[in-house]
This record gives C-alpha cells, sequence and structure tokens, in this order.
C-alpha cells in the first residue's frame, strides 16, 4: 500500500510536467489546428537555454525565465518564418505536419551542434527526499508541482478573465467568426506561440530536473506522453490536456510496479491508440472544440 | 572509389524499393506513415532469422525465434509477406476511425511500441543487441566484397524493377485514380461510391511489403542487424526525403531518397570529423529540416512533381493540371515551372 502511495506521488511529479507541455501544446493545438511534432524540441530547447543562462552565472529561476522568454521567442519566429506563410495559403494540415517535422530536425541538431550530443545536468540540488503523509517528495518535486500548479492557474485566470483570453478562445473556436467580429487573429496566434513556448520551457526545464539529465532528444522522447495527454484530454482542450497529463502520469508510475519499468513508455502510448480508438473525443463528455 | 560507387548503387536500390513503397502510402492513398522503417525492420529481422540457422556456436548468447535456415529467395518473399501482414493488422486498426494527423501520431506510437518489444525482450530477436552473422546470399561467402555488392546490387534492382511495374499499374489504373481522388478528398471519393477504406488498406499493405523485401535485402547485404538502426528518426528522414522529392511521383521519391537519406548520409561518413564529433550528422539533419521547409514553401509539389507523369497530363483544353478535383483544394493552380510571384496565396 506504501509503495503504490509512493508510485502515486511520483506521477504526481511526472502529471505535474506532463500537463505543463501538454497543455502548452493543446493550446496551440487549438488555435493553430495541426500538431505540433517539433513541440518536444522546444521543450529540449527551453531546458537548454536555462542551462546555457544558469552556466553563465545567473541564479537558477532567473534562468528559467531566460529559458522560458528564448523558448517563446522560437515558438514565435517559427511562426512567422515558416507556419504563417503556410497558414495563409491554406495548406493541408497534412503539409503543416509534415513541417513541424522538419523544425524538430532543425531545433534537434541545432541544439547538438551548440551544446554537444552527450548530457548535461543542472547545477541545482533537488535535496533529500522526505515523507509527507504516505508519499515521498524531495524539495525539488514540491516546487516542480508548485509552479506548474501556478502557471496552469494563471492561465486559466488569464484565459477567463482577460479580453486576451476571449479572444484566443474565440479564435481557437473558429477563426473565420472571430476575424469576422474584429479580432486580429493573427495577433491572437501569434501569441498562443509565444505562450506555449513559455509553458513547455518550463515543462522542459521539470523534465531535466526530474531525470536528472538533459540529451539533445529528451523533449522529442517525452513528446509522445505528451500527445498522449492531450489525446485522453480531447486534442485542443486545454482542461481535458491537465486531466489527461494525471491519469498518463501516475499510470504509468504504477504500471512500473507490476511489470518492468521499461515497458511504461510502450504501455503510455497503448493507452493512447486505445482511447483514440474508441473515444476519439477524449475522456470529457463532448463539447464543441475550445480550449 | 570503385567498391564506393558499388556500395552507393547497392544501397540506392534498397532505399528506392522502400522510397517506391512508402510513396505508395503517401503519395497515392495520402497515409501519413510515419513508422514505415518498422517494417523494414520487421523485414529486415524475417530476413535474417530465417536464413541464419541455429546460431553457429551453442554458446553465443544469441537468442532468437525460428532459427530455419531456408534458401534466401523464400526467406526475401517471407519478409514481404510478413511485413504485409503486420501492416494489414495495424491499418486495419486504427484506419478506419482516424483523420490522417492522428493516423501519424499512432503510426510513430505503434512504432515505439514495436520498438521497445524488440529492444527489451531478448527471446524474441535479441533484444538491443541485434543480429549478427547473417548468412551471405549467392556466392558472397567465398566472392570478394566488390563482387557481392553488385551481386546485391543486381538482386535489389530485380526487386526494384517488378515493384515499379506493379506502382506504375497501380498509377495508370482506375484503381490508382481512386486512391488519389481519396487522398484529395475522401468525402467527395466516398459519395461517388468509391470503398475509401479497403482501397487505402491495399495500398498500405502494399507499400509494408515492398518495407519488408527491402528490409531483408538490407539484412544480407550487410549481414548483420541492430534495433538501433530503426529509431523514429529514419522514417521522418524518409518520409522528408520523399516530400522534398516529390510526393506521388516515384522517380521524385526515388530522387529525394537517393540525396538526402544515401548520398547524404554516404558523404558525411567520408568527411572528417571536426567539432564535438556529432557537428556533421547534426548539420546533415538540420540541411534536411531547411530544404523540406523551403521545398514546402516554395514548391509544394516537390522537385519533380506529379503532374510530369504522362498519365497526368491531359488532353489541350482540358483543364488546369489535372481533372476537376484532382488538385488540393486549398493549392494554387499553377503551371508547369517554377512559381511566379504574385501566383502564390491566391486560391
Amino acid at each position: 500500500m506504501n509503495q503504490l502511495a509512493e508510485a502515486v506521488g511520483f506521477g504526481l511529479v511526472d502529471a505535474a510536467v506532463i500537463a505543463l507541455a501538454a497543455v502548452g501544446l493543446s493550446l496551440q493545438v487549438s488555435v493553430t489546428n495541426f500538431i505540433n511534432f517539433a513541440y518536444g524540441d522546444f521543450m529540449s530547447f527551453g531546458a537548454y537555454v536555462t542551462y546555457a543562462a544558469n552556466a553563465a552565472g545567473l541564479n537558477f529561476f532567473p534562468s528559467v525565465a531566460v529559458g522560458a522568454a528564448g523558448t517563446g521567442l522560437l515558438g514565435v519566429v517559427s511562426n512567422w518564418v515558416v507556419f504563417r506563410p503556410l497558414m495563409r495559403r491554406k495548406s493541408r494540415t497534412l503539409i503543416l505536419l509534415i513541417c513541424t517535422v522538419g523544425l524538430s530536425f532543425i531545433v534537434q541538431n541545432v541544439i547538438v551542434m551548440i551544446w554537444g550530443p552527450n548530457a548535461e545536468h543542472y547545477s541545482v540540488t533537488v535535496g533529500n527526499a522526505l515523507h509527507l503523509g504516505p508519499f515521498l517528495f524531495t524539495p525539488g518535486d514540491l516546487i516542480l508541482i508548485g509552479v506548474a500548479f501556478t502557471l496552469l492557474l494563471a492561465l486559466h485566470l488569464f484565459m477567463q478573465n482577460t479580453k486576451f483570453g476571449t479572444a484566443l478562445r474565440a479564435t481557437s473556436n473558429n477563426d473565420d467568426l472571430a476575424q469576422a467580429c474584429g479580432i486580429d487573429t493573427g495577433r491572437v496566434v501569434m501569441w498562443t506561440w509565444a505562450i506555449s513556448g513559455m509553458l513547455c520551457a518550463v515543462a522542459g526545464v521539470g523534465l531535466a530536473l526530474e531525470t536528472n539529465s538533459l540529451r539533445p532528444t529528451t523533449g522529442f522522447n517525452e513528446l509522445f506522453v505528451v500527445f498522449g495527454a492531450i489525446i485522453l484530454g480531447g486534442i485542443g482542450r486545454v482542461y481535458g490536456a491537465m486531466l489527461g497529463a494525471l491519469v498518463i502520469g501516475i499510470l504509468t508510475e504504477i504500471s512500473a510496479m507490476f511489470i518492468s519499468p521499461v515497458y511504461s513508455g510502450a504501455l503510455a502510448f497503448t493507452v493512447v491508440i486505445v482511447v483514440l480508438l474508441l473515444r476519439p473525443q477524449g475522456l470529457l463528455p463532448g463539447r464543441g472544440r475550445s480550449a | 572509389m570503385l567498391y564506393f560507387i558499388a556500395d552507393l548503387l547497392a544501397l540506392g536500390a534498397i532505399n528506392a524499393i522502400m522510397a517506391v513503397g512508402l510513396n505508395l502510402q503517401y503519395g497515392q492513398a495520402g497515409i501519413l506513415n510515419f513508422t514505415y522503417y518498422t517494417f523494414v525492420a520487421i523485414g529486415a529481422y524475417v530476413g535474417a532469422v530465417t536464413t541464419m540457422g541455429h546460431p553457429p556456436v551453442p554458446a553465443s548468447e544469441e537468442t532468437f525465434i525460428l532459427q530455419w535456415s531456408l534458401p534466401w529467395p523464400v526467406a526475401l518473399l517471407l519478409a514481404g509477406v510478413v511485413a504485409g501482414v503486420l501492416g494489414l493488422f495495424m491499418v486495419l486498426v486504427v484506419i478506419r476511425r482516424l483523420r490522417s494527423d492522428y493516423l501519424a501520431i499512432v503510426t510513430v506510437s505503434l512504432g515505439f511500441i514495436v520498438w521497445d518489444l524488440i529492444t527489451n525482450y531478448v527471446p524474441l530477436f535479441n533484444g538491443a543487441n541485434g543480429l549478427f552473422n547473417v548468412p551471405y546470399i549467392l556466392n558472397g561467402a567465398t566472392a570478394s566484397e566488390i563482387t557481392y555488392t553488385l551481386e546485391v546490387f543486381g538482386v535489389a534492382m530485380v526487386v526494384l524493377a517488378v515493384c515499379v511495374w506493379v506502382v506504375r499499374s497501380i498509377f495508370r489504373s482506375p484503381y490508382g485514380r481512386v486512391l488519389r481522388a481519396i487522398r484529395e478528398d475522401d468525402v467527395v471519393a466516398a459519395s461517388f461510391g468509391k470503398a475509401t477504406t479497403s482501397s487505402r488498406v491495399w495500398a498500405f499493405v502494399l507499400g509494408c511489403v515492398m518495407a519488408g523485401l527491402a528490409g531483408a535485402l538490407l539484412v544480407f547485404y550487410v549481414n548483420a542487424w541492430n534495433p538501433q538502426g530503426f529509431l523514429a528518426e529514419e522514417s521522418f528522414i524518409l518520409m522528408a526525403a520523399i516530400v522534398i522529392g516529390g510526393p506521388g511521383n516515384y522517380w521524385g521519391a526515388v530522387l529525394g531518397t537517393f540525396v538526402f537519406v544515401e548520398l547524404l548520409s554516404e558523404i558525411e561518413r567520408y568527411l572528417p570529423n571536426f567539432g564535438n564529433g556529432a557537428l556533421v550528422g547534426a548539420g546533415r539533419a538540420v540541411l534536411i529540416g531547411i530544404v523540406l521547409i523551403v521545398v514546402i514553401r516554395f514548391r509544394p509539389d516537390g522537385l519533380i512533381p506529379e503532374r510530369w507523369l504522362r498519365w497526368y497530363r491531359v488532353p489541350a483544353g482540358g483543364g488546369q493540371g489535372g481533372p476537376a478535383g484532382f488538385q488540393s483544394p486549398g493549392a494554387p493552380r499553377r503551371r508547369l515551372g517554377w512559381p511566379r510571384v504574385g501566383q502564390r496565396g491566391e486560391i
């Protein structure tokens, strides 16, 4: 029983990271309407920029902010250079998808060119594990969960209570109609890329902290778990993505108790496929596509 | 140098088989299969375990299933059949319910699952260590390296010729037209009474059979195999090469694969290592990414567009470049040649 509680605890930490990434990706997919295979590499990019800023002498939390800003900028630039011209031409989803694969090549291998293929570590320590009731957390884990919770709450308030949040939700619901209502959808799309880039940079840092190693492929390998979360939650639905992240995170940790942990990735993918086949609209009850 | 060219030819022919197969799936049927290399891997493993016999030294740690020692042509066909059957299972599960972009995610996920199983479950295919000591075909055990390379090239060319013939026949047949109609708009095709699901299923299976054949030839050629060669990245690069070369047109697919999958990696092998050791390989991937995006941006039909094929041409006055509903609804209608400013962006 104790073991189960610990697994749930680890699952919560996983879920915090996955939720950040999944919400960012879900936000972007809901607005731009295509799936981004480069998103995992954006995560690595954010983590590496954080690493570089930290190595250059900045404290850890300001470094994360630098990493987030850098990745937000990367998102905006790739939207500007790659996706905006294609979206204007009304290219098919398939073509945009292939473009994101090309972008993924570029980002991942530029990281290799700059920082090399070997694993890096952050110079921060996560502290000793401590028991909290039945759970087992390090202080680093707690901070991670806290940060994820705060960011997601802030995003929720931003989406529900600001004018821009409303515009974003309108654009994701129907961008032609939103445009007809006088919303500058181009600007909304740009800021969506920025916000989703920032979220995924924080997720990338969390991922690197949690696994205690940072490789150019770190984000890409996590990408499909993130896909799992957003598919579980219903593609393009931000709150569903949080739920999906929770399910995937806890499920993979609990499954590690019963089957060899090397198969936990395969298990997550199997869950994804089964859900996609049986309930393609996601776990939550049906509702219009909106954030 | 001579060996280099022979090697290039042999691998080129094998890669061309993959290109033709994947192009049938993506270029004709519009199925985005991001795990094509999984089927190549399956073909390779089947080709290996059906010809290797029992491990030569009982004490050697190799464990794998079957351990048959069939003649290689039978093994080759068997590899194609097994890859095709697995492709059939996979596509039957997913194709009915999913839109093309979710299909892409599912294919990648399935590839990861298969890869995880092969790498971690040792009794099946010797796990992450892969297989080695796969026997030579023909007189490879005694012939010189270059002769063997040329022999493999010859065999691969025969297989390639058969594959190209099959694909060409499909391209020109009513079935090929149905496939392309489904690719452009499956709802419209279905409303004309075309069997959209089964048409795509068979195109997918045929593409997988070709992957299996190519995989078996590859394993006969290099005599060893390892799951590390089948990462998702390989499938992505192959797909990128086809999009660059020109999906829909098998010549474009073959050209793209030759240049971007093979030539670049061969050149990479002969470049001196500098920087952090991975710089050259990373540079190749960055180059592929940039070319891919530039081609999609400025030449969306690829370097050798589909309409250069003879069947595409229609009699004079027969419309702009194809039968009605033939071009993607969003793509601007263009004549041959390079895009001109001012035409872009118009629908």
